[in-house]
């Protein structure tokens, strides 16, 4: 298998996915599955920045996306990071990697 | 007319023939039994509230019967039927009572799917309700007693019903179930709180109801919006302690809580967001029913 980094990633069609964003935390109902889950800050906006764009985005233009956002680059490498979210919304059905 | 007006005698005959149509919130059962405990439990705990016509419509059809068995004389057993069907394994005779209470819950919570039903307690002060969702075990009931014996108004003990229009609680104003200790723990805080006599036994334990104060009856078609939700956890000895919680954190414990949340879809999920949005939340420990209640008045008196 791919490495999430290696990968394109899209966000199921965003008419799927209810969310609310509270102090940094996120609530999300996939209606694909019928679950909900409990996002935290870097998690939840992952799945915004997936949810704004129809095309499907590397791990590079999310952590371009998100910017000022993240920790300075000499403090933080958000690339794992962001791999282990988009690892967890395959698992979870929120994101899936684009087919080649 | 209400239970409390009709003398025993009718109040039995009524069980035990044509069933009585008993109003509890937005919800009328009719009620069929010739248990005495179900006559005694009626009487004691449904006093105030409202009879509607006998041929008049009911959302439910239960009776409390025995089997047809030896068992109706041989360690008398009881059965909660619904419509003609019987849902749950039958229990001793004398938690007749108590399995009417239980089925009575379970009537709502599998068929009241025009709300969003939470398993939580709610209450009312100053206009606004305050949710109390909790797992058994939690403390929940115990502190809604204490509430409810210190002036705050009975929404529910057992099931919160959340309108999806107006993101309201509906009242369902019905007896408060206490378990174990919680019973001479509420016996010793709040003397004049009418409690029915405990069943022991249980499949959880011992169980006695303490009767809902007349007023929280009267008004049970007063709404109320939430305006707090607080998660309790029961600590002997604990002071009270009242800490916040993130929104994202009680919405996913109020979703846990709810009976029918994954029925509704986005529709259930859009309704408990924006409760959880307009609520403050917290996480409440407490040891002591007296801290615990002068907690939630300050709360109620500052908002």
């Amino acid at each position: 298998m791919s490495s999430p980094s290696a990968l394109r990633w899209r966000s199921v069609a965003p008419g799927a996915i209810a969310w609310r964003e509270w102090d940094g935390e996120y609530v999300v109902r996939n209606e694909r599955s019928g679950n909900s889950h409990l996002l935290g800050p870097l998690a939840g906006r992952v799945l915004e920045v997936l949810l704004e764009t129809d095309r499907a985005l590397s791990v590079e233009d999310i952590v371009t996306a998100l910017g000022d956002e993240l920790a300075p680059p000499d403090t933080f490498d958000p690339h794992p990071a962001i791999d282990v979210v988009l690892s967890e919304f395959q698992r979870l059905g929120l994101a899936e990697p684009e087919k080649r | 007319m209400i239970v409390g007006e009709l003398s025993r005698e009718a109040l039995t005959g009524g069980l035990a023939d044509g069933g009585l149509r008993l109003r509890t919130g937005p919800v009328v059962t009719r009620i069929q039994s010739r248990f005495p405990r179900v006559a005694e439990g009626v009487a004691l705990h449904y006093a105030d509230y409202t009879l509607e016509d006998t041929d008049g419509f009911a959302d439910f059809h239960v009776r409390i019967a025995p089997p047809r068995s030896p068992r109706r004389w041989l360690k008398p057993q009881v059965y909660f039927h619904f419509d003609g069907a019987s849902p749950f394994l039958p229990l001793p005779a004398d938690q007749a009572f108590a399995m009417l209470e239980w089925g009575l819950n379970w009537c709502v919570s599998h068929h009241c799917h025009q709300y969003l039903i939470v398993h939580s307690a709610a209450l009312e002060k100053s206009g606004c309700a305050l949710l109390v969702p909790g797992a058994p075990g939690s403390g929940k009931s115990t502190f809604c007693a204490g509430l409810v014996s210190r002036g705050w108004r009975l929404l529910s003990d057992e099931l919160t019903l959340l309108d999806f229009d107006t993101g309201q609680v509906v009242p369902l104003p019905r007896p408060v179930s206490l378990k174990n200790e919680s019973i001479a723990a509420i016996g010793q805080f709040a003397p004049s709180a009418t409690l029915g006599p405990p069943v022991h036994d249980t499949v959880k334990g011992s169980v006695a109801h303490m009767k809902p104060p007349t007023d929280s009856v009267r008004r049970a078609a007063e709404r109320a919006p939430p305006r707090w939700i607080a998660l309790p956890r029961y600590e002997r000895g604990a002071s009270a302690r009242l800490t916040p919680l993130s929104r994202a954190r009680t919405f996913m414990h109020v979703a846990d809580h709810a009976f029918n949340y994954d029925i509704h879809g986005r529709r259930g999920f859009e309704l408990l967001a924006d409760i959880v949005s307009d609520s403050d939340c917290f996480e409440f420990r407490y040891g002591a029913l007296e801290d615990a209640v002068a907690s939630f008045d300050s709360i109620a008196g500052a908002a």
